[in-house]
């Protein structure tokens, strides 16, 4: 079966699900289910949002049966990162237990996906391909973070503090009171032992230090035209060349708090700490939307403005009017399309150096504002040949 | 304990009623309470109209209750248990509740009718409405579908409703809003939709709508507050024949909230 260019985008979804069986009974096959993860994946295109939530699902669960490698396991860090819907976290959480071992890393995304989702946590089934739940009595997503913190056991230990207080707050049923007991057991009674020392987090995290070797052709992207929050036109050599530049991703319509809304107020915490080093004119910043046609100028100055981000000459938040498909390409963008709205994409933030080409990359995870305001300024230094 | 028992499910039972009248169902105060609704909304076996008043009191718990999150997982399992049930009113208020949370499985049920009408759990429109609440809902498609052929005005309007959020049926509501025979409520809706998509391609059609005599003086109102508003003061400032469509309208037999737009906009310009 094709799994590759455009023709996935005819594959049913039962095709698809057979499909990812079979390449989880495979012992080769874990690669090409890791691929499968990519937001930009054509098998996405075309999809509304909630299939490729149960499609992205079913991958994870096969993940978990095939036993999840290191390649993979940025998919599943991600998902218990910023996920919020039910069943992909409970997916995730599962997939994390098959991992070769527990790791003290893993416990802070569990804990954060635990936060997030018990307030709305669901009932979610896993029997079949798409099907959804009409019964509690089987798993559900803040069941299956607490079985995964109990396989982690002693690595949660950080964590134990956290979970203490959730026991004694009301609000957990009571079948999961049980489970958080023996969550608790787990991690206290070998609270003397060693934590598992190797593997954990992928090397580097989220940060992608690309080099010139992987640096793509660029020409292309000059021409591309540009309107900013203020309905000027540019062209992304006008803003892009020059000074090195912080670029985020983002669209208004993200239904994801965790996402593209915090993106862009961590834009402007980005922003403030430039300024405070005097860095607000050698470091420009921009935000640009995923989805041009519907985030018009205006749309995306309210935005902004609601974010308390700068914009300016060298801060503006941008939207592609020509070459979209150009830009895409040179960012090698984490997102997918049904029509011209977003059905799924990463957090993706890029530092750009003075020639407009992508220098690091922070993907997947959260960023950290400070660390990303330390590589900017090494690109900068680079530039001035410091 | 059981007597206690007994007495809690009895207080959630329907009180007596005066003939008629609908049955009520007591606000649930804990999580305990809110586990009886739910097998209440469950059964079958009761009348539609106490397990209508039990989903009625459970929307009331989701705010009111404290620690409902202990309980939500049971909630969206009834909900989308019901929503297959034989009573279409039940079928609708359960389907609204869960694509409000925009709910896949709602949204697969509903999408499937569109595509399937002999699938289909609620009329066309209802689906369509629903749908709304999820703007990354595969809905576009099936919406342009019965806006070229809908099974009823209701649906049509709906559909161009779902339609507004979509950048590239701009041309589509060009198209409905020059259209002097499409009902005039959809047309105020393109002007809107317009508005939003596209705002320069509004004022482009407003303009052509009030320069043609043979118009609707609703719709010519609407493209003149459009135009006042959101206008490019210079340009239309300069047009003449603009401005005599624009006298010649509040000088025609029209309410008079539509000559009043008219002189607003004249003496906006200084005529």
């Amino acid at each position: 079966m094709v799994i590759f260019g455009n023709a996935t985008r005819a594959v049913s979804e039962d095709d698809f699900a057979g499909l990812v069986d079979s390449l989880a009974a495979d012992p080769v096959g874990s690669a090409q289910l890791s691929d499968l993860l990519r937001e930009e994946h054509p098998v996405y295109s075309g999809r509304g949002a909630a299939t490729v939530v149960r499609m992205r699902g079913w991958i994870l669960l096969a993940l978990a049966r095939a036993g999840l490698s290191d390649q993979a396991l940025i998919f599943v860090l991600e998902e218990l990162d910023t996920g919020i819907d039910a069943y992909l976290v409970a997916a995730a959480a599962r997939a994390l237990r098959s991992y070769s071992k527990p790791n003290e890393s893993f416990a802070p995304f569990v804990a954060r996906a635990l936060n997030q989702v018990r307030y709305h946590d669901e009932p979610v089934s896993f029997e079949s391909y798409g099907e959804y739940a009409t019964s509690s009595s089987g798993t559900s997503a803040v069941s299956e973070l607490l079985a995964t913190l109990a396989w982690l056991g002693p690595n949660a230990r950080a964590i134990l503090p956290q979970l203490e207080r959730w026991r004694v707050e009301p609000g957990l049923p009571r079948k999961l009171r049980l489970d958080l007991d023996r969550v608790l057991q787990a991690i206290s009674a070998t609270a003397g032992g060693t934590p598992s020392c190797c593997g954990g987090l992928p090397k580097g995290g989220n940060v992608s230090i690309r080099t010139s070797t992987a640096r793509r052709e660029f020409e292309s992207i000059d021409s591309i035209v540009m309107q900013d929050q203020d309905g000027k036109l540019l062209k992304f050599v006008d803003f892009f060349r020059g000074s090195p530049s912080i670029v985020v991703f983002f669209y208004t319509r993200c239904d994801n708090p965790l996402k593209c809304s915090l993106t862009v107020a961590k834009l402007a915490r980005v922003q403030a700490l430039l300024d405070a080093q005097g860095l607000a004119t050698r470091i420009r910043t921009a935000a640009i939307t995923y989805d041009p046609e519907f985030d018009r100028p205006e749309r995306l100055r309210v935005y902004g403005k609601d974010r308390a981000v700068r914009m300016d000459e060298d801060h503006r938040i941008l939207r592609a009017i020509e070459g979209n498909d150009a830009l895409r390409a040179h960012f090698q963008l984490g997102v997918n399309f049904v029509e011209s709205l977003v059905n799924r994409h990463r957090i993706e933030l890029y530092i750009l150096d003075a020639a407009g080409r992508v220098a690091v990359s922070f993907e997947r995870l959260h960023w950290d504002e400070d660390q990303v305001v330390i590589r900017a300024v090494e690109t900068l230094k680079k530039e001035q040949g410091g | 304990m059981m007597a206690t028992k007994r007495k809690v499910a009895k207080k959630l039972e329907p009180r007596k009623r005066k003939a008629g009248a609908p049955p009520s169902v007591q606000v649930a105060e804990n999580t305990d309470d809110v586990r009886r609704l739910l097998k209440l909304l469950r059964n079958i076996g009761k009348p539609i109209g106490v397990r209508m008043a039990a989903l009625q009191s459970l929307g009331a718990a989701a705010f009111s209750v404290a620690n409902f999150e202990s309980v939500n997982a049971d909630y969206i399992a009834a909900l989308r248990d019901v929503s297959t049930d034989s009573h279409e009113q039940l079928r609708r208020r359960a389907l609204g509740i869960l694509m409000r949370n925009k709910d896949g499985f709602a949204q697969k049920k509903l999408l499937n009718g569109l595509k399937d009408p002999a699938k289909a759990l609620l009329p066309p429109e209802k689906a369509l409405q629903l749908l709304g609440n999820d703007v990354h809902a595969e809905a576009y498609a099936a919406a342009r579908a019965i806006v070229k052929k809908p099974p009823n005005k209701e649906a049509k309007r709906e559909a161009l409703r779902l339609l507004a959020a979509d950048a590239r049926s701009a041309p589509l509501f060009e198209k409905v809003l020059r259209d002097k025979k499409e009902l005039r409520e959809n047309r105020q809706l393109a002007a809107s939709a317009l508005h939003s998509l596209n705002p320069e391609k509004l004022q482009q059609q407003a303009l052509k709508i009030l320069k043609d005599k043979k118009d609707y003086s609703d719709i010519k109102a609407t493209s003149l507050t459009a135009l006042e508003q959101f206008g490019d003061d210079a340009a239309l400032g300069k047009d003449k024949v603009l401005m005599q469509s624009v006298t010649r309208f509040g000088a025609a037999k029209a309410p008079a909230k539509y000559k009043q737009t008219a002189r607003r906009f004249l003496s906006k310009y200084g005529r």
